[in-house]
């Protein structure tokens, strides 16, 4: 449920650069969402409906680009997602290590109407 | 009928959504630098123990710090009395009214409350939750993360994030680990998948088990802290002066 200080934190920005921008209109929010981040799609649409109506970016489209949490192996040189009910590399079941991926929570661009 | 023209731009932003959460969470950051803090970020399910092991820490650490307390919670005072009745040399509530984390504007507040320079360690009890804070940064120099035998083995599988990000790990109800069928090795090896680095603390808040080796690394931090602030603080020497 942190998705509700998310998306006000989200807007709060998006509204900032849009009007920096000379927006009329914010058409799309294009957003990374790593999945270490623990955010959930639809409750950040929900809030996204909820706060929008009457400001700048009602009716935006909201794209979320998701990453997935990997590790890497340093026995077989690979980097892997989890796969099963441990942290282990599906070649040779040893334990790897996290890599940043994943962790991601940006807005990257915004499409405005000018 | 004329559709009115779209004149589209892209506008490239590349920020961090909680841009302006870091931001407060740097001002915190350095009011208890200059203060010469240790501040703690407490962070566990509900039921971990995160009162307990204040408690218990403030008890072993009675002559040798000041610790003051800025509970977070949905909530009510009850923490709050519970530590200053422990001996807490001061405690601040903060209720989130629903929320299910602290944010660092909440604890930019909280600190007008409590009078700084009369601490050493300050534990910020974070809402228990173990997904919801993680990604919120309160100034604090440590992140810890409390898990507990009774909850099992696999909540570093169940909640990656806050093992991977924190500084150090404390696993309290060690007494129970016979009773709850707790793997060691498992909690061990995801762990340290997530996390090479931070020290692993088994402690006891019933019977004191481990709590000496704990509260000595915790004030061993704090005399860190506190020493990078006096060298900063004191004027340049000549030394110095000729390096630069």
């Amino acid at each position: 449920m942190h998705e509700f200080s998310v998306m006000s934190y989200l807007l709060e920005t998006v509204e900032e650069e849009a009007r920096l921008a000379g927006a009329n209109k914010v058409l799309a929010i294009n957003l990374v969402i790593g999945e270490r981040a623990g955010i959930v799609d639809d409750s950040l649409r929900f809030y996204f409906d909820m706060f929008t109506p009457g400001t700048l970016v009602e009716g935006a489209q909201l794209h979320v680009r998701r990453t997935s949490m990997r590790f890497h192996c340093g026995q077989c040189q690979c980097d892997y997602g989890q796969v099963g009910d441990d942290f282990c590399c599906p070649l040779c079941h040893t334990v790897g290590q996290l890599t940043a991926d994943g962790s991601e929570l940006l807005i990257e661009s915004l499409e405005i109407d000018v | 009928m004329s559709t009115p023209s779209v004149n589209l731009r892209t506008v490239k932003i590349v920020k961090n959504i909680l841009a302006s959460n870091d931001q407060a969470a740097e001002q915190n950051r350095q009011r208890f630098l200059e203060a010469g803090i240790l501040a703690v970020n407490v962070i566990a399910s509900p039921g971990a123990g995160k009162t307990s092991l204040i408690i218990k820490t403030l008890q072993t650490l009675r002559d040798q710090a000041r610790i003051g307390v800025i509970e977070g919670d949905i909530a009510g005072s009850i923490d709050t009395e519970k530590v200053l009745t422990a001996g807490a040399c001061d405690a601040v509530q903060i209720n989130t009214g629903g929320g299910c984390h602290l944010e660092a504007n909440m604890v930019q507040q909280a600190l007008n409350d409590l009078d700084l320079d009369q601490l050493d360690i300050v534990f910020i009890e974070n809402v228990g939750n173990l997904v919801c804070p993680t990604h919120w940064a309160l100034g604090e120099q440590i992140k810890l993360c409390l898990a507990s035998t009774a909850e099992g083995h696999d909540k570093p599988i169940k909640y990656p994030e806050i093992f991977a990000l924190s500084d150090v790990i404390v696993l309290n109800k060690i007494d129970l680990i016979e009773l709850v069928d707790f793997e060691r090795a498992a909690f061990y090896a995801s762990v340290r998948a997530l996390n090479r680095h931070a020290p692993i603390f088994e402690v006891s808040c019933r019977n004191s088990a481990g709590l000496a080796a704990w509260a000595n690394w915790l004030l061993s931090q704090q005399r860190s802290a506190s020493m990078l602030q006096e060298a900063e603080d004191r004027p340049l020497n000549n030394f110095d002066k000729i390096r630069d």
